[in-house]
């Protein structure tokens, strides 16, 4: 991967952290890291992943099969982005 | 439309037009998959013979679990085909608990005894090995049937009216091991009389994103329009939640005339859909929107057909029915040329008397209940009190219901089946009422509060909660503890604040919230909890889970135990 290619999936990432932090944790003093467990450390509801999916193929401009989409391919950011790569369509 | 008439299930999908369009799936933009009824035969039988082969004979068990979908439904044709009994179990998805559908699928299985199980290649391992295995059953993949394929032979065999089409699941957490086998004769029965209410007609066509597992999406938007030859346009449940408004947009599309939700949806569809996108619906081909399988609100819909009239939808195209697998699914239905009727009652006659009194809608402490309609033919429900005594109109009680499509148990469950079944009839747990010859549904027996002879229900107290504007939409639970002291309930609320930071407002927050229910309902709660976000148990539908969040609440402030 080219280092143009690293730093958009760098910027990416630290959006859905940003969404993460903001939007589902609502919490203050949490911080999460690309590869802090989400769901199986009871830091996130798993129903929330619903939204951050949304998010993710906001963000990375793809289309993502949900009904593919396993809970252990969403337990944190760089999982999510791997999912993303790997089920993922670019968007018309 | 004219009733069928047939003997099987599989006798009325023979009798289709093969050109005329049945199952769209649709996935995704580009990604589109459509079958004809002949087509649909022609996979299923391709799917009966790869079933054959792997050992599946007339009266074995087979337990489907795959994406909602063609595959999944012509699978589950081919099972019946055979004489076979398929059962639908719900599929992995990411927003489920893994540890709780894993405990979910060894029991269910336990209980059916299968001597196939089909999975799809993407089914994970890990969860594999979570099912139970009957003595010689095998885990197979599902078939992958190809339309050139040659038709193959199947063995010769004649279906009986009797004799079980399949096995539907009873919804609820705890019911995960209620099984209810069901015979083509009931089903096709339950049909006729729903269609006749409907009056289902060639010219309908039917959306749904509802699971197949349940009844509502099996019998509703499966079933019927196998036996009466309608297309259907279907999405999965997890696309439907992750953008609700695919399902305005295709029934825009494809012209869709009737769709089942339960009532959550009409709230989530009002809410979550994107304002710039309503422009593109036309709704106006809709007759029949038909809310049903879990208390109907009056809010929800009104909030719904508020927000979609200016896009072409029927201002009356909310109906309403009450419903349940152990029946097949109606038990009634509301006219399908009208809104519901709605009645306003005094809320102390409620509370205090289980008594209805009908109000204006402007008075004080009125209580808004929508109607379920009336018996389909050949369904009848009696309201009794604990004891099995009829009370009369407009007295609240224990709805019973016996009907021609009726259950005679739960499978493999006799245990379960004597707590229910009495004299032919069926105890469903729920409250309600009649009045002027119409069923209204208030919830279920187990979550009623008494609160010193007074009766009152959680949702009442919860929509109070749900409405003030620092409590997360949604996230309310009211529910009832026995004070020894006093001899009878108190009332407890827990309630999550949309952020974090207006904790530090708990007390005005309480107050305000304590203020409205002493107003609107008389009655005053012992104590409101207020908890930071994602704090109240959810169940997978994304409801407020309400015995699973008393168990937290109750471990989490053990002062409140003091049995």
């Amino acid at each position: 991967m080219n280092e143009q290619a690293q730093q958009i999936i760098d910027e990416q990432a630290q959006q859905i952290i940003n969404y993460i932090v903001k939007e589902v944790v609502r919490r203050p003093g949490v911080e999460i890291h690309e590869d802090t467990p989400l769901v199986s450390s009871g830091l996130i509801d798993s129903l929330e992943l619903v939204n951050i999916l949304v998010k993710l193929e906001d963000v990375t401009h793809m289309r993502i099969p949900a009904t593919k989409v396993q809970p252990k391919d969403m337990d944190t950011v760089n999982l999510m982005f791997a999912t993303a790569q790997r089920l993922g369509r670019p968007r018309k | 439309m004219t009733a069928p008439g047939y003997c099987t299930l599989i006798q009325a999908l023979y009798a289709a037009p093969p050109e005329k369009p049945f199952i769209t799936e649709w996935n995704d933009e580009d990604d589109i998959r459509a079958i004809t009824f002949g087509e649909c035969i022609r996979l299923a039988k391709l799917q009966a013979a790869e079933f054959f082969a792997q050992g599946l004979v007339a009266g074995d068990r087979v337990i489907l679990i795959m994406p909602q979908g063609i595959s999944l439904m012509t699978g589950f044709v081919g099972a019946m085909m055979l004489g076979a009994v398929p059962a639908i179990l719900a599929y992995p998805n990411f927003k489920a608990d893994p540890d709780k559908y894993a405990a979910g699928l060894t029991g269910v299985t336990q209980n059916l005894k299968a001597r196939l199980v089909v999975v799809d290649e993407e089914f994970p391992a890990e969860l594999s090995k979570r099912i139970t295995m009957a003595d010689g059953a095998r885990l197979v993949p599902s078939p992958v049937p190809s339309l050139n394929s040659a038709e193959p032979p199947l063995p010769a065999l004649s279906l009986e009216p009797h004799g079980l089409a399949f096995i539907q699941h009873s919804a609820g957490t705890t019911g995960l091991q209620k099984g209810v086998a069901l015979s083509h004769g009931a089903v096709l029965t339950q049909l006729h009389h729903l269609a006749t209410a409907l009056k289902v007609s060639d010219q309908d066509r039917i959306y749904s994103w509802l699971p197949l597992y349940h009844d509502m999406g099996l019998i509703a938007c499966f079933m019927l329009p196998l036996a009466y030859h309608l297309p259907i346009v279907m999405q999965s449940p997890i696309e439907w939640v992750m953008r609700p408004g695919m399902m305005l947009q295709l029934i825009s599309d494809f012209r869709c005339t009737l769709a089942w939700l339960p009532n959550f949806a009409f709230q989530f569809l009002a809410r979550r859909v994107r304002a710039e996108d309503r422009g593109n619906y036309d709704l106006s081909s809709l007759r029949g929107l038909v809310n049903c399988s879990e208390p109907i609100r009056a809010q929800s819909i009104d909030e719904f057909l508020s927000t979609y009239e200016p896009y072409g939808l029927p201002s009356d195209v909310v109906r309403t029915s009450y419903a349940m697998a152990e029946n097949v699914f109606a038990i009634t239905q509301s006219p399908i040329d009208g809104a519901p009727r709605r009645i306003w009652v005094d809320g102390q006659q409620l509370w205090n008397e289980g008594r209805i009194v009908p109000v204006t809608d402007k008075a004080d402490k009125s209580i808004c209940f929508v109607s379920s309609g009336r018996c389909i033919d050949g369904n009848q429900v009696r309201i009794v009190c604990a004891d099995g005594t009829n009370l009369s109109e407009s007295m609240v009680g224990e709805i019973v219901i016996r009907s021609d499509s009726l259950f005679g148990g739960y499978y493999n469950r006799p245990d379960l089946t004597a707590q229910v079944l009495q004299d032919g009839w069926y105890w469903s747990g729920d409250l309600g009422f009649f009045h002027e010859g119409e069923l209204y549904v208030i919830g279920r027996k187990k979550d009623l509060i008494i609160v010193a002879g007074k009766n009152i229900y959680p949702q009442d107290i919860e929509e109070i909660v749900w409405n003030h504007p620092a409590i997360h939409d949604g996230r309310a639970v009211a529910f009832g503890l026995y004070n020894p002291d006093l001899g009878t309930e108190d009332i407890l609320v827990v309630a999550e604040v949309e952020k974090e930071e207006q904790l530090k407002d708990s007390v005005e927050i309480e107050r305000a919230i304590r203020s409205t229910i002493a107003a609107e309902l008389d009655v005053t709660p012992r104590a409101i909890y207020l908890k930071p976000p994602r704090w109240v148990v959810k169940s997978t539908a994304g409801k407020p889970a309400r015995s699973t969040t008393r168990e937290k609440l109750l471990a989490e402030h053990p002062e409140l135990n003091r049995d």
